[in-house]
């Protein structure tokens, strides 16, 4: 637990067993894993890209967002910048320096790129698994995705069916979903959040991999990310929705690893599962 | 069950009771109970738990690279006995290393 920007953040890190990757200058960028909104938490990460990057050599940090996990659940305070406050300001309480590998997963990648509008001069890299930048197109599909979850949870038995379609941990995380939706202003602050000019984000100059399933709705963002960043490498993985990071971790690792070699000039070795 | 294990299972079971507190149900906790099925344990409860052994036991036992280790459907059935022989293992290992370095 870790206290920041005036809250407590469940926080864990993983350090690299071994030294750091050989074959490159400058200093090794922490890992940054961000996850996504509302019903996700460091889980995601912890068990699909967190080992594998730390045992490439990547200092690793993972967190719960606020009101997510095990991490404080102020009232409010859920809009972009607060998030991205609080990012900052763990990564300062930790005493993380140097240059960031930022990866988020859905909204957890909208904020990885609200930080570095705020911030390109710690940012080497940005990974995003089913996101987008913060432009006006993506808040409103996420104003509308708070909204349909927001009213769906507390009507009579939604919970129970979904305990019976998808079992008791799936109840549990929906019931705590709905908790956290009636607790928190965040479904009506997040899709209000003020926005990053499209010039900072336009600025954002590092190596970016934008990764979509290809049944999912927010692939049709795939453009608008290039228009606004052209150097983004965007991966399509066919036949997947919007959970392919837990759905697909082996690809996605790979994706990512062959990113980090032939874009970011990191050339690490996927670690084998040995 | 050796001595160490039986020991290390009764150290699982406190971690496991805090990390669920109030939530944690009455039953008693074996080797084959599953962290998911039998105590409802969420993917997260399980990451909090792992922060646990590491204030614990420390890099020895490294619960990340254990889990990264099995496939998908075994760390959804994880069972608790799977993890106290894991641990068991990680610091007789660091046993040996420590008394070959003497």
């Amino acid at each position: 637990m870790v206290r920041a920007n005036g809250i407590t953040l469940h926080t864990q890190r993983l350090d690299p067993p071994g030294p750091a990757v050989d074959g490159r200058t400058g200093p090794t960028p922490t890992a940054v894993l961000i996850h996504g909104m509302a019903s996700d938490t460091m889980a995601s990460w912890y068990f699909t890209l967190a080992e594998p990057l730390s045992r490439a050599g990547f200092p690793t940090v993972l967190y719960d967002l606020r009101g997510h996990g095990r991490s404080e659940r102020p009232a409010t305070g859920y809009a972009l910048d607060d998030f991205v406050d609080d990012l900052a300001a763990l990564l300062a309480a930790l005493d993380v320096t140097g240059p960031l590998l930022l990866l988020g997963n859905s909204f957890g990648g909208t904020i990885a790129f609200g930080y570095a509008a705020r911030h390109p001069e710690r940012v080497a890299g940005i990974v995003t698994v089913e996101s987008a930048p913060p432009v006006p197109e993506w808040m409103r599909r996420v104003r509308e995705r708070l909204a349909r979850v927001a009213d769906r949870l507390p009507r009579a038995g939604a919970v129970t069916e979904i305990g019976a379609r998808r079992g008791r941990v799936a109840a549990q995380r929906a019931a705590e979903t709905h908790r956290m939706l009636t607790d928190t202003s965040l479904a009506q602050e997040l899709p209000a959040s003020p926005l990053p000019t499209a010039g900072a984000l336009a600025a954002i100059d590092c190596p970016v991999l934008c990764l979509y399933g290809g049944d999912s709705a927010v692939v049709e963002l795939a453009p608008t990310v290039r228009g606004l960043l052209p150097q983004t490498r965007v991966v399509v993985l066919p036949d997947q929705r919007h959970t392919v990071l837990i759905d697909r971790p082996e690809e996605v690792r790979r994706q990512v690893f062959a990113w980090l070699a032939e874009d970011c000039s990191l050339d690490v070795a996927q670690p084998t599962t040995a | 069950m050796p001595a160490a294990q039986d020991t290390i299972l009764a150290e699982l079971t406190e971690m496991i009771d805090a990390v669920l507190g109030d939530f944690a149900d009455d039953q008693v906790v074996t080797m084959d109970t599953t962290f998911s099925g039998d105590l409802g344990m969420e993917s997260i409860d399980v990451v909090a738990l792992a922060g646990r052994l590491q204030s614990r036991y420390g890099d020895t036992v490294n619960f990340a690279h254990f889990v990264a280790k099995l496939d998908l459907e075994t760390v959804r059935e994880l069972k608790v006995g799977q993890l106290v022989t894991h641990i068991a293992e990680s610091l007789g290992q660091a046993d040996e290393v420590g008394a070959g370095s003497r």
